[in-house]
């Protein structure tokens, strides 16, 4: 501990590669087979009413996850540095995906999200998504480096034309209100963990605030979607239907659920039983008890990823981390808001549970990022501990990291 | 790198208020959870029940029946699977598309089509009794609203044949007309019910304790008395007689005299049953089986059975004659011979039937009075005609609207003298075809009066076979001896004028063949009776040394010349007897 009250040289990386955490991996898994599990249960349903064989949307599911571990693996094994490398590329493919899905693509309900590769559907906002990411954690860690986070001229403008222009394709275009409203929240978290000054943060705060109640003043298929939340047992076989179907879902389910295999709403009465939906039919089959330890699997998740953000040895890993898990959180949540009738139905997936190869690819392929990053985590004294002024070891950090020796700072030539 | 000291909060509180404002949210839904699943529970447990559970009628499947055929039995009425197109105009987006997919798939009007998908409701009509085929290419199309439901249909192997007596089933699988309505409840036996938790397009979900199941019981078969070659041997007939007399209608039954079974019974014109949608709305007297649902003024051939209650009652024997001076005064009218002309003269028993007597029958009832028509008379006669023969009232045949005639009240009304001297020989009362054959079938089968019948044997969903015997109405409606008398008298009436229906070069004496017939005056419903139309009956028997068939036949105003019955029921009524003697076995005397 001697070497820790020496002054340090911040201008070095601070890493060391230890053990990833595994914990993060197992409840990635433990989540991808709930999932997994719920689509089995209810692929005969549904397939029925498709008229496809029974096991059809299971196998594609299957698919999908072994896809989903390959971009984990690819991900996880990634040099982080050599993320500056791939982000031109991610926005060119991303500018593609949108404009072919504006060509080319599938409308369902009045919303064109969907395009079509070889058999598998593909969701553009996916792949804008993660490389608003990637983007974003690099240039934010770049201002911050510079000191110029709160600079309105080389941060902030940047910044809302970059969050701008991908939310009016996603929100305006591509009528995705959620899946702004994820965008938003990420790119808006990263920000505020960067250390965006307080006055800037209220400000954002005060514009979303606005921005969204435009938005949905604007259309009048999101007004009606709001007077359905406020009100969702008024016209069930209208509009309100689905939002009634998923209440009804998930009320049936009572203390203990119906079994997996129960379910009788995700037999053509609840739409999206397998996609956005999923949540209310895992109610419906496991009842309040399931629905709870569902949450509290992402809760957990959601600790592990916090920790990685506490314990980052830089700031871009830091910022990295903290979007990948208001990503994944606040897409979980509105997804969980709306089926329990506290949110306007968004039509976004519950990630890893949703069936749905990209969501589930692009997922782990952003939880190999955060596997990746927890292998260079840092105990004790580290970058963020000295921004705090600490000198010291703290036992309280010790918590979670699952050995009785941090792995400290190590200036290795 | 910016100063820590300048920022408000550190990156790792700034992180952390973040996450707690997260954990404030799940917080927060897991309350609203509880809320929803286990306060709420029995809510949307009974909201989610009220879509999920349906209700279900199983159809009972309608009995078929069957008629005789030599030793076998072969289906007249069987089911078939058809199917009805309708559409729910809620969910059709495209009317004018689909109408003309529909189109292109079964045909049919386009503009129908889609003006019946544009009716503000949630289940229109748009096709029925479409086929297995039609109803394929219907589905293949897979036009969202668009949807087809079975309806099983009544097929008629043999056609037109027995239409009247068998009936038809309507669109809404309830038995009309005949057999299909009297013994609806029996054929149409009893649907069964399923309660299921189903997907939402209504199919039932495996095995939930919610499900419940009762079995359909499904429809009887019935088991017909009718020959089918006698049947379709009568319709043959009954249409050339029909036609030659230049009638527009007819009828004619052939029962069994030894069990009451009817084993023919036609009418002319007939309909198909298949295609009873397609009769006109005018034209729907076609669907009544009128030789059981029509009385109607018989005429003379009620003759035989006044004689028979007369010999019955003992007031004339075999060899009673009177002297007949062509006319009775009764109550200051006359009654008069119409038929024969044989003016005055001593008549016997015989003569009356033979040379069809008005005046022998109003003498015979006078008889039953002791020599005047009285209280007495009047009262005996109906007696006759209302416990012996049973007319007057339902035969209880198993056919829908059976009709059951009047016979007058002996001693209620005016004029009851000269009423009941015309109702002595078919006039100012009626009766049916039906009631006529079982009448004259009691007295010549020796006595007694089965009941009339088409039902041989009920053979129950799970197999049970029910035989239906001969019932016995009545037994002694006349002495056996009186039967026999009878017999020979209406043997010797067809004997002599047999050659006047025609059909019968020579006498088939090996065989007992006794008929009458009878031209009776049809009513004119503004009162009094045509003078230039009658009905042409007849009625006679077919047996060897004991009657085997009785025979009813009505011919409705033909215009060929001569006496109605005659001309137009009696070539009818040889017809059928030669038929039978030929085809059907009858046996010879010994």
């Amino acid at each position: 501990m001697s070497i820790a009250r020496r002054p340090i040289l911040l201008d070095r990386p601070l890493q060391r590669r230890h053990r990833p955490d595994y914990i993060l991996l197992l409840l990635s898994l433990i989540l991808l087979s709930v999932g997994l599990i719920v689509v089995y249960a209810i692929s005969p349903g549904l397939s029925a009413q498709k008229g496809v064989a029974a096991n059809y949307y299971a196998s594609k599911q299957i698919i999908a996850v072994a896809l989903g571990l390959v971009a984990f693996i690819l991900t996880a094994q990634l040099p982080l540095k050599s993320l500056k490398v791939v982000q031109k590329p991610l926005i060119i493919l991303a500018v593609l995906a949108s404009i072919s899905v504006q060509l080319f693509g599938q409308e369902v309900n009045g919303a064109s999200r969907w395009l079509q590769v070889g058999g598998i559907s593909f969701q553009a906002v996916e792949l804008i998504k993660f490389a608003l990411l990637i983007c974003m954690a690099s240039f934010l860690n770049q201002r911050h480096k510079e000191g110029l986070l709160g600079n309105q001229e080389k941060t902030i403008k940047p910044m809302l034309i970059a969050v701008g222009i991908c939310s009016f394709v996603v929100a305006f275009v591509q009528s995705d209100l959620g899946s702004a409203g994820v965008i938003v929240a990420m790119v808006g978290s990263m920000a505020f963990v960067a250390g965006l000054p307080m006055k800037k943060v209220l400000m954002f705060a005060g514009i979303i605030a606005v921005g969204t109640f435009l938005a949905i003043a604007s259309s009048p298929y999101r007004r009606e979607r709001l007077a359905i939340f406020m009100n969702p047992g008024q016209d069930c076989q209208n509009v309100g239907y689905q939002s009634c179907q998923a209440l009804s879902a998930i009320g049936s389910g009572g203390l203990f659920g119906k079994g997996i295999g129960g379910s009788v709403q995700a037999y053509g009465y609840l739409p999206e039983s397998a996609n956005d939906s999923i949540f209310a039919i895992f109610a419906e089959m496991s009842g309040f008890l399931g629905a709870t330890v569902l949450i509290g699997l992402f809760i957990a998740l959601f600790s592990r990823l916090k920790l990685i953000i506490e314990k980052a040895p830089d700031t871009r890993t830091r910022l990295l981390v903290t979007g990948i898990l208001a990503w994944l959180s606040t897409q979980a949540l509105i997804n969980i808001g709306a089926m329990i009738g506290l949110l306007p139905l968004k039509g976004i997936t519950l990630p890893f549970v949703s069936y749905g190869g990209t969501s589930i690819i692009f997922v782990a392929a952003a939880i190999g990022l955060a596997f990746n990053a927890s292998r260079y985590t840092t105990y004790g004294v580290n970058s963020m501990a000295l921004t705090e002024g600490k000198r010291y070891d703290d036992p309280a950090d010790r918590r979670g990291h699952g050995r009785s020796h941090y792995a400290a700072i190590s200036r290795r030539p | 790198m910016q100063p820590p000291d300048k920022l408000l909060f550190t990156p790792v509180q700034r992180v952390r208020v973040w996450y707690f404002l997260l954990l404030s949210i799940c917080a927060v839904f897991i309350v609203r959870l509880f809320y929803l699943q286990v306060i709420k529970h029995d809510y949307y447990r009974s909201a989610a029940l009220t879509s999920q559970l349906k209700q279900y009628e199983i159809p009972a499947e309608r009995g078929i029946i069957e008629v005789q055929n030599g030793k076998e039995t072969v289906p007249i009425v069987l089911n078939e699977m058809r199917y009805t197109l309708f559409a729910d105009p809620k969910i059709i987006k495209d009317p004018t598309r689909a109408a003309q997919l529909i189109h292109d798939a079964i045909g049919g009007d386009v503009d129908d089509y889609e003006e019946k998908m544009k009716l503000d409701t949630r289940y229109s009509v748009l096709a029925k009794k479409l086929t297995k085929q039609q109803n394929e290419n219907i589905s293949k199309l897979e036009i969202p609203g668009v949807l087809t439901a079975d309806a099983p249909q009544r097929t008629y192997p043999q056609g037109t044949l027995a239409a009247q007596l068998l009936g038809f089933v309507d669109d809404e699988g309830r038995g009309k007309y005949g057999l299909e309505q009297a013994l609806n409840d029996q054929l149409k036996g009893r649907n069964g019910q399923l309660k299921a938790i189903t997907d939402a397009r209504g199919v039932p979900l495996a095995a939930n304790n919610e499900n419940v199941l009762k079995e359909p019981e499904h429809g009887e078969k019935i088991i017909l008395t009718i020959d089918l070659g006698m049947q379709q041997q009568l319709e043959d007939i009954l249409k050339d007689g029909v036609e030659h007399a230049q009638s527009q209608s007819g009828g004619a039954i052939i029962m069994d005299v030894r069990t009451g079974e009817i084993k023919a019974m036609a009418n002319y014109p007939t309909y198909s049953p298949a295609e009873f949608f397609k009769v006109d709305g005018k034209d729907i007297g076609v669907f009544e089986n009128k030789v059981v649902s029509a009385p109607l003024e018989v005429g003379s051939i009620m003759k035989p059975l006044t004689t028979a209650a007369a010999l019955d009652q003992g007031a004339v024997n075999r060899n009673s004659s009177f002297f007949d001076k062509g006319y009775f005064k009764i109550d200051g009218a006359t009654i008069t011979n119409v038929e024969e002309s044989g003016g005055s003269g001593q008549r016997t028993l015989n003569d009356i039937l033979q040379q069809s007597l008005n005046t022998g029958a109003t003498w015979l009832l006078m008889q039953m009075g002791g020599g005047e028509i009285n209280e007495q008379a009047r009262t005996a006669w109906h007696d006759y005609m209302v416990n012996h023969y049973r007319l007057g009232r339902s035969t209880g045949i198993e056919q829908g609207y059976e009709g059951a005639g009047t016979i007058p009240d002996p001693n209620e009304g005016y004029g009851l003298n000269i009423q009941f001297a015309n109702s002595a020989f078919g006039q100012g009362m009626t009766a049916t075809p039906l009631q006529m054959v079982a009448a004259i079938g009691s007295v010549v089968n020796g006595g007694t009066y089965y009941r009339p019948h088409l039902v041989e044997k009920i053979i129950t969903a799970d197999g049970r076979e029910i035989i239906k015997k001969p019932e016995v109405l009545r037994s002694e409606v006349v002495s056996s001896e009186v039967g026999k008398q009878l017999k020979e008298i209406m043997e010797y009436t067809f004997g002599k004028n047999y050659r006047a229906y025609g059909g019968m070069p020579k006498l088939r004496d090996e065989f007992s063949v006794g008929g009458k017939t009878g031209t009776a005056e049809i009513p004119n419903p503004e009162g009094g009776y045509y003078t230039d139309r009658y009905n042409g009956m007849f009625m006679g028997f077919v047996g060897g040394n004991e009657v085997e068939y009785a025979i009813v036949v009505r011919v409705d105003a033909p215009k060929i010349a001569g006496y109605a019955g005659t001309k137009a029921a009696g070539p009818i009524f040889v017809s059928i007897v030669n038929t039978l003697i030929d085809n059907f076995g009858v046996t010879p005397k010994k």
